[in-house]
């Protein structure tokens, strides 16, 4: 059903055509290996790969979403292209081999379908699944919509296997809001992929010399590795825009930065955001503008590394800026709020919201309620969890 | 003579039953090329301190009960590449009875082409010796001071009943039968699945130079038998225990860990006795096989 | 007075406050423990203490650390102890910079050391030292295994003393920690503790080494990096190979390296077997027939499936080496000596001296060499042609021989005139008597004569009832001669049971095949007849109460039976005559004259002891001594693993038509089928190169050179396991001397 204007897919499936075009594009390296496991919602892209057909690639249907993980994490120090896909639950089972992962430097990419973590059981949206992992090491990109999915884990792939990064990455796409929605997505062709994702070549893949991968590690190395590992981090923004450069001159369209804004340049009232919310802003801000209130919009599309130069530059010289979490740190407040409360020019009004906590529906009357509530504060208090109900 | 398997300057105890079966595999794998797939363990902590290598393979140090998930992708990765690398996991009873048994369980049933070996040293060894479900009946641990209360599971029998290409235990005090049944495990296909009993002087509070010696009783006594199971259903019995009473009181009685519960062979003998007429039946050989020197 | 002062209590003086301990131990010592109980002696004292593991990977043998803090306050810092003021190492091997590193001049070092305090007294003179033989102490006190001895203990004992605590307060600690089955053991550390003051000189402290520098990344991580740990330095005890001595060549009245020839014979062969047996055995073709055995009644794997047939083996050599010995070359100082007797004990004296390259000459009453070998061992067990070829041997070194020549004393006296030393070596000529009425009748033979007359074609016809009396070969060998002389019946009537026969047991059984009744816990009380012997009176005999050497006494009671008797044999021992050796200080005795053992072996044995001290003497010097190995020293039985040896039931020899076949004096044995029988050898407490050791050494560390093996001592753990795997007692553990 390939059309010029794309196929009509899922988040999910735009995800798993992603990572089975990224597969069979490794071919001519060590290949693919897989390790999946179901979980609602985000079982349909491991089913969709599951019936591929991979030159030189396996899928392992395993017995848990950890050793999902164990899976690429073996198949990644082979030196073969991995991946995995996960939500909620699934990953809190999956967290220790998500950290071994990282920690072994190994470029596994993974889409998450963000999901609610319980009991009592919910399998709606929220960011709180991936976010719990904010600090295992591990590269996060949040989307907003499924073509931004599919551009993103070919992306990922590209970031985790480049030298000078070497780090899994993580592709975050809510549950339903994206996962089950069906919206046009430009599926590139395997020649362009080909063009666009060189055969993966890991320096210290397992091969046949004698050597630990993963050993005993005393303090001061350990501070090295820590250093080193949060230095790969940070070349994560110049590599991306050579990434983002390729992509464009490949595929003919520019993946969106790490940071995206939308009429933000003049805004009095900024709402800043990640995922789905983000594109939601986009809509109240245009209302909010049609009736002369210049509200402008942040989405973070980059999560870890965290952009902070790149978000400080954008808060310059506003006053008011609303932090919009769909997550709770529970006894904190909104998780993206705390890491960017800081950066805004002394004396601005950093306000943190919560809002669509267990899949609540966030409309653009959320957000404008959210503008309208920030601007009647003379200073920021305590984080606010609204309830978006639905 | 290939490279040993683990190097002199590993950081385990001196005695380590699975430092000797480390040099048992390192014998049966010849030039095979192997790679090790360790998940947390005394294993782990003993092949060396970043980036230093006790291990003569490559190795890769896994979480506690991952060694079987990551062996997996491993060993798809070689054969795609059509890699003749046999993919070893070494795991401990914790690793393997325990945390690790979800994903043994699936890598067994999923037949995938992995060495499963277990060193059995029947405790918690590198946490400093708590129970582990491969902990026998009796036995004092640091957190069953009055000895374990439970049985110790049948972990041949599980992994037998996946109907696996090849299950079998493998004794040290048994080198032919041990290196014969490593060289065969190393060759087969699919999954296959080696129990060693691997004493541990400082678990079991035991002599050092004993460890050998106390498999050889474990052995004797019917405590342990040695035997070998090809998919799932042909038992064969390898050695011919003599059952006595002599060789199981001296098991205990040399080992410190069995002091406080005062346990002896004849709390011990009935379970024996239900566990052999087990593998007779299995075996399908009521009549001893001969007994091996 | 500060609040600290006053909160000191009784502490010693000389230990300042806050106080900061450093223990260096290694792992599966106790070291923590050792940390943990010194910091409750100083709590015991009602002072806040604080006291850690530097936890890590370490495994039983690795160096750890451990630390203990003392304030009047309570202490709030949580890092490792840099300048310690006290030091416990409970290790001296350990002893180096970084155990050391952060010592201020007058701090004070504890050493656990079997070496005392001298060693270190030189390089260290700016701390005070105290040392104490912690292992040792808790060896004995049985703390731990034999491999890791835990000393944390015991070295708390030594640590109070030396810092001038009250042993009330090392009581309490133990008593907190519930240690209190380990004071003894403290209570000897503290007794027996060393103590030297600081040299208050110029000492400087150590200090450490620059932090380490590039640590590569976890992704750049590409090569092979060998492991640099040397677990040698763990170690305490160390596997030595040491041979130790078998029980066959202890139980060898000639002194035979039994397992030597054994091993050699499964080895290497014949030839390489005979080399060895030459070194101390002349005649194996004639030992390995008639010899006891009292090595196979010694050999360890009696207790297992069968002594070894050594016997059978020593005649498969005797029968089949093909060269004879090379003519020595003549020994430089040349000594001139003759040889009385031709028996076992002259052979061996003639063979051990001309194998030294001396001029023997035998002298030997009879027409031909051999004596009781020829004259009193039937042909069925010792054919000639097998004694010549022994006697051969012996004659192809150079012994000149002279037979037919009796000598009384003075024809013994005149040798010594004209020889540098004689040695006589006569036998037995006296025979024992039988002290009952009758034994003066025709048919009452002695036994020893009765064979004689056999060897010479002189024999008597039998026929009828012919009744043996005596138990050892002699009377065997008369019973089975009679046998074959026709005669109808043949009893032997012995007054102990069959165990106590000193015959030769398979020799005994072959009797018993061949027809020979034993008549058990029987006394020959009186023979009968008109002008000749027709019948005997048997008394049965009793076990009495046990004599001084613990042995029961046979008892003669009244109950009699009689049997016919057509011709008795008496066999009951023979003795020596001494009246031929004049007392010249030139002459000596050798074999049964001289100890009256009754066996060829012994007589062997003693002829070549008696050469050699002949030369001895002739050359001024002290006279050898044959050390016997003391009874600790041999390997036993318990000493082999026979588990490392599969059950092969011993070979025995082949014999001639079995009972109903006609009985000649053609041998009845016609030994071994081959060599393999040597297989069955242990080879008690030498090492054969079977790769056990190397086998099961966990930390393959073992490797074979030649046929010997080489323990890589820089990471040898000392964990004994190849010692204890031995089969057969070729090793043993040592104490690390530079460890202690």
């Amino acid at each position: 059903m390939s059309t010029s204007f794309g196929q009509l897919l899922s988040a999910n499936h735009a995800a798993a055509l992603g990572a089975t075009l990224a597969a069979r594009a490794n071919r001519t390296g060590r290949g693919f290996v897989s390790g999946v496991y179901p979980i609602t919602p985000s079982t349909e892209c491991m089913e969709l790969l599951c019936n591929q057909e991979i030159e030189k690639g396996r899928v392992v249907r395993v017995e848990s979403e950890h050793s999902a993980m164990g899976v690429c994490i073996g198949g990644a120090a082979s030196g073969a292209r991995t991946f995995t896909t996960s939500s909620s639950n699934g990953i809190a089972f999956m967290a220790e081999n998500m950290v071994a992962a990282a920690l072994l430097r190994l470029p596994v990419v993974m889409v998450a379908a963000n999901r609610t973590l319980g009991p009592p059981w919910n399998i709606w949206a929220d960011h709180g699944d991936t976010l719990m992992l904010r600090d295992a090491g591990w590269i996060q990109l949040y989307c907003a919509d499924n073509q931004e999915v599919l551009d993103s884990v070919l992306c990922a792939y590209r970031l985790a296997e480049d030298r000078r990064i070497l780090l899994p990455a993580l592709v975050c796409q809510e549950a339903f809001v994206l996962s089950h929605t069906m919206a046009r997505t430009l599926v590139p062709t395997q020649e362009q992929v080909d063009r666009f994702l060189p055969p993966l070549d890991l320096p210290g893949r397992l091969g046949g010399t004698a050597r630990i991968v993963g050993g005993l590690t005393a303090p001061h190395a350990t501070e090295v590795h820590r250093a080193q590992h949060h230095e790969a981090m940070g070349r994560f923004f110049g590599v991306y825009r050579e990434v983002q450069d390729r992509f464009e001159e490949v595929f003919g369209r520019r993946p969106a930065d790490p940071v995206v804004p939308y009429r933000a340049d003049d805004a009095d009232v900024l709402v800043v955001s990640m995922g789905t919310i983000g594109s939601t802003v986009e809509r109240a801000v245009d209302a909010a503008r049609e009736k002369g209130i210049r509200l402008g919009g942040l989405r973070v599309r980059t999560f870890r590394p965290f952009p902070a130069e790149l978000l400080a530059a954008a808060f310059r010289g506003r006053g008011r800026i609303a932090v919009v979490d769909r997550n709770v740190s529970l006894g904190f407040g909104g998780v993206l709020w705390g890491e960017a409360r800081g950066l805004a020019d002394p004396g601005a009004v950093v306000q943190g919201y919560m809002i669509g906590i267990g899949g609540g529906d966030v409309r653009p009357e959320h957000v404008l309620a959210i503008a309208e509530d920030l601007s009647s504060r003379e200073a920021a208090g305590p984080p606010v969890l609204l309830e978006a109900g639905a | 003579m290939s490279e040993p398997l683990l190097r002199p300057g590993n950081g385990n105890c001196g005695g380590c039953g699975m430092s000797s079966a480390f040099q048992f595999l390192g014998r049966a794998r010849e030039e095979r090329p192997i790679q090790v797939v360790i998940p947390a363990s005394c294993a782990a902590v003993a092949v060396g301190q970043f980036p230093y290598s006790a291990m003569g393979a490559p190795t890769i140090l896994t979480t506690f009960g991952s060694a079987a998930a990551v062996a997996t992708g491993m060993s798809h990765a070689g054969r795609l590449n059509g890699e003749g690398t046999r993919v070893v996991c070494w795991a401990g009873d914790g690793g393997t009875y325990d945390i690790g048994m979800a994903s043994l369980s699936g890598a067994a049933e999923r037949n995938e082409d992995i060495l499963y070996v277990c060193y059995d040293n029947e405790i918690y060894g590198n946490t400093g010796g708590q129970r582990s479900s491969a902990t026998p009946h009796g036995a004092a641990t640091s957190n069953t001071l009055r000895g374990k209360v439970e049985q110790k599971k049948d972990i041949l029998g599980i992994m037998a009943a996946h109907r696996i290409p090849y299950a079998a235990s493998v004794s040290l005090a048994h080198p032919e039968d041990a290196i014969r049944k490593m060289r065969r495990a190393l060759d087969l296909q699919g999954f296959r699945f080696l129990h060693v009993l691997a004493p541990c002087p400082t678990g079991w509070k035991s002599e050092p130079a004993l460890g050998i010696e106390l498999v050889r009783l474990a052995v004797r006594s019917g405590l342990f038998p040695v035997v070998e199971v090809v998919d799932g259903r042909r038992t064969t019995i390898n050695v011919e225990p003599d059952f006595s009473e002599e060789a199981l009181e001296l098991y205990l009685s040399l080992q410190r860990r069995f002091q406080k519960s005062e346990i002896g062979a004849a709390d011990l003998r009935p379970d024996i006795e239900r566990h052999w007429r087990d593998l007779r039946a299995r075996s399908g050989r009521i009549v001893p096989a001969d007994r091996e020197g | 007075m500060g609040e600290a002062e006053s909160s000191r209590g009784s502490l010693p003086a000389g230990i300042p406050l806050p106080l900061e301990v450093r223990v260096h131990g290694r792992g599966g010592q106790g070291g923590v423990t050792c940390a943990k109980l010194i910091a409750t002696v100083y709590a015991e004292q009602g002072l806040h203490v604080q006291t850690f593991g530097d936890y890590g990977s370490e495994r039983t043998g690795a160096p750890v650390r451990a630390f203990a803090r003392v304030d009047t306050v309570p202490i709030r810092n949580h890092n490792k102890v840099y300048r310690p003021h006290h030091l416990v190492v409970l290790d001296a091997a350990l002893l180096g910079d970084d155990v050391l590193e952060g010592a201020e001049p007058g701090a004070v070092v504890l050493l656990n050391t079997a070496r005392g305090l001298e060693p270190f007294a030189d390089k260290h003179g700016h701390f005070r030292f105290a040392a104490v033989d912690a292992t040792a102490i808790a060896r004995r006190h049985g703390i731990g295994t034999s491999a890791v001895v835990i000393i944390n203990t015991t070295l708390a004992g030594a640590y109070a003393r030396a810092m001038g605590l009250s042993w009330e307060a090392v009581e309490r600690a133990f008593a907190v920690q519930g240690l209190e089955r380990d004071l003894p053991a403290a209570r000897e550390a503290w007794e027996t503790v060393q103590v030297r003051e600081a040299d208050p000189g110029d000492g400087t402290p150590v200090r450490s080494a620059p932090f380490p520098a590039s640590v590569i990344g976890i992704a750049e991580h590409v090569h092979d990096i060998p492991t640099p740990l040397r677990t040698g330095a763990w170690r305490t005890q160390m596997p030595l190979y040491r041979s130790h001595a078998a029980p066959c060549n202890g139980g060898c009245p000639a002194g035979n390296d039994v397992v030597g020839f054994v091993q050699a014979l499964h080895k290497g062969g014949v030839q390489a077997a005979a080399q060895v047996l030459f070194r101390t055995q002349p005649l194996p073709s004639v030992c390995g027939r008639v010899c006891p055995a009292p090595c196979m009644s010694a050999c360890n794997r009696d207790a297992y499936d069968g002594a070894v047939n050594i016997r059978g083996l020593e005649r498969w050599i005797g029968d089949h080496v093909l060269a004879t010995p090379e003519r020595p070359a003549p020994a430089a100082q040349r000594r001139r000596i003759a040889v009385v007797g031709s028996g076992p004990a002259g052979l061996g004296a003639a063979f051990a001296l001309a194998t030294a390259g001396h001029e023997v000459t035998l002298v030997e009453g009879e027409n031909c060499l051999g004596g009781v070998l020829r004259t009193g061992i039937p042909a069925y067990r010792l054919p000639e042609e097998i004694l010549d070829r022994d006697i051969s041997r012996i004659l192809a070194l150079g012994v000149s021989a002279r037979t037919g020549t009796f000598l009384d004393a003075s024809g013994v006296a005149d040798l010594a005139a004209s020889h540098e030393a004689v040695i006589v070596a006569a036998g037995l000529p006296r025979l024992t008597g039988l002290d009952a009425p009758g034994v003066g009748l025709p048919g009452v033979l002695q036994g020893i004569r009765f064979l004689d007359d056999v060897k010479r074609g002189a024999a008597p016809r039998l026929s009828g009832a012919v009744v043996v009396v005596g138990g050892g070969n002699t009377a065997i060998d008369c019973a089975r001669t009679a046998l074959r002389l026709g005669a109808a019946s043949v009893s032997i009537a012995y007054r102990r049971g069959r165990k106590e026969m000193p015959a030769i047991a398979p020799e005994i059984d072959e009797a018993v095949a061949e027809g020979v009744k034993l008549l058990l816990h029987r006394q020959p009380v009186r023979a009968s007849g008109q002008g000749r012997v027709e019948s005997l009176d048997l008394a049965e005999v009793e076990l009495g109460e046990p004599d001084a050497s613990g042995r029961r006494r046979p008892v003669v009671t009244g109950r009699t039976s009689t049997i016919p008797c057509d011709a008795l044999l008496l066999a009951l021992g023979q003795s020596a005559d001494l009246s031929i050796v004049p007392s010249f200080p030139n002459v000596f005795t050798a074999g049964d004259m001289a100890t009256g053992d009754g066996t060829v072996t012994h007589a062997l044995g003693s002829g070549r002891r008696v050469a050699a001290r002949v030369l001895a003497r002739l050359a001024g010097e002290p006279e050898p001594v044959e050390e016997r190995v003391p009874p600790q020293a041999l390997v036993t039985a318990a000493h082999v693993r026979f588990s490392h040896f599969s059950v092969a039931l011993p070979e025995v020899e082949r014999h001639r038509a079995g009972p109903g076949g006609a009985l000649g004096f053609d041998e009845v044995s016609l030994g071994l089928d081959g060599p393999s029988e040597a297989s069955r050898c242990f080879s008690c407490g030498a090492c054969t190169s079977c790769d056990t050791c190397l086998l099961y050494c966990p930390e393959g560390v073992i490797h074979r050179i030649g046929h010997g093996y080489r323990v890589d001592e820089a990471y040898c753990k000392g964990c004994g396991m190849c010692v204890a795997e031995c089969p057969r007692r070729a090793m043993e553990m040592v104490m690390e001397a530079s460890a202690r």
